[in-house]
């Protein structure tokens, strides 16, 4: 298993001034990697990230994560993740709750007004 | 006595007072902005160039202030006046020299403009007391960039330490004439306006910066203040300054974009 650093062809000692930033947008929101910064130390990299990355769009969280810590899969093995049958059946399309879950907004959305009839949603 | 919001008291020394905040603001932000493009790393060059924003802005909005009293706009104020009569503390004039010199003179800077701000937010002017309340908010980014940046540049090596001592040696005295008192600030302090004289003002920024300072093994040796510039006496950088900053609007005086 290669270190991500070593993926990115970067030597060990400049990957430990590398951080990974992950925003969260709400307490209910997932931390999303949103780029990197360089700094000496992780504290130095939560204020630099905050300028970077939380000056424009809504943040509650950040997280920096050095890139010396993060394990990643190698890009040669990419294949493993493309299925070699059919397998739609794992991604429930028809079911209704589903596409709600899947395609509804990141953030919550005002309540939709009351309509008048019923099952104009459906299909 | 609660002035209702919106509306500023009839306090004389008060409208001096808020260009002098103002004046601060500008002339800093413009000094920071100065690094865009040339900071040491890109992300404090983005970092610093935001915090530079956030100056101007905030001098802005103690211009409106000020010109509600003085009648002329923002801009009048910002660009329409000679040295003499900019009210900002000399030390937010000085040339950036290097980045070490920049992030001492923030940090000593905004822990004064923190105390000042804390003053203003506890008084009884509410427009005031609103506005300063806001602004801490943001201040308290421009703390922590300028703390964490001193931290470092003075745990770093021996010559990254000696480089910040002797900053601190040429920033110190123009540090302490930030509490420079404005003219007739007596009658701002007794009406309220304020919760603290910058005597006082002063004494706390001071304990404050020094604990700080002292942990990161700087000395202070120079006890004394310099010049402060809030009566209108400034160095040739103020003049070189105004001339850059002022270029366009002299060009086309009133033009709007």
């Amino acid at each position: 298993m290669p270190a991500l650093w070593q993926l990115l062809g970067k030597d060990e000692s400049d990957a430990a001034h590398l951080f990974a930033v992950f925003r969260q947008d709400t307490k209910n929101d997932p931390h999303v990697h949103v780029g990197d910064v360089h700094a000496t130390d992780p504290e130095m990299a939560l204020v630099l990230a905050k300028e970077q990355f939380a000056r424009r769009d809504p943040c509650v969280n950040l997280w920096v994560v050095p890139y010396t810590a993060v394990a990643a899969t190698a890009y040669d093995e990419a294949e493993m993740f493309e299925p070699a049958i059919d397998k739609s059946y794992r991604f429930g399309g028809s079911y209704r709750e589903q596409q709600r879950v899947m395609k509804g907004p990141r953030r919550p959305s005002p309540p939709e007004p009351r309509r008048g009839t019923q099952g104009r949603r459906g299909g | 006595m609660t002035e209702p919001a919106g509306v500023l008291p009839r306090v004389t020394g008060l409208a001096g007072y808020l260009l002098a905040i103002a004046d601060d603001e500008l002339i800093l932000g413009h000094r920071h902005s100065e690094w865009t493009g040339f900071a040491p790393d890109i992300e404090s060059d983005v970092a610093l160039s935001s915090i530079a924003q956030e100056e101007i802005g905030h001098a802005r909005l103690f211009y409106e202030q000020a010109a509600a009293l003085l009648g002329g706009s923002a801009d009048t104020l910002a660009y329409g006046r000679s040295a003499g009569e900019f009210r900002n503390a000399i030390l937010t004039e000085r040339l950036n020299d290097d980045w070490g010199y920049s992030i001492v003179r923030l940090f000593l800077y905004d822990r004064a403009d923190a105390v000042r701000l804390e003053a203003l937010a506890g008084g009884t002017a509410r427009s005031l007391a609103d506005l300063a309340a806001a602004l801490r908010r943001e201040e308290k980014y421009h703390l922590l960039y300028g703390e964490q940046w001193l931290r470092r540049l003075a745990g770093a090596s021996d010559e990254a330490h000696a480089r910040i001592q002797g900053a601190l040696d040429a920033a110190w005295p123009e540090a302490v004439g930030v509490f420079e008192p404005v003219e007739e600030e007596r009658t701002v302090v007794e009406s309220g306006i304020m919760t603290l004289d910058a005597a006082a003002q002063a004494e706390r920024w001071r304990r404050e910066v020094t604990a700080v300072l002292e942990e990161l093994g700087l000395r202070v040796t120079e006890e004394r203040g310099g010049p402060g510039g809030r009566s209108g006496t400034h160095s040739e950088d103020l003049t070189v300054l105004l001339g850059d900053m002022t270029e366009v609007w002299r060009a086309e005086p009133g033009a709007t974009w």
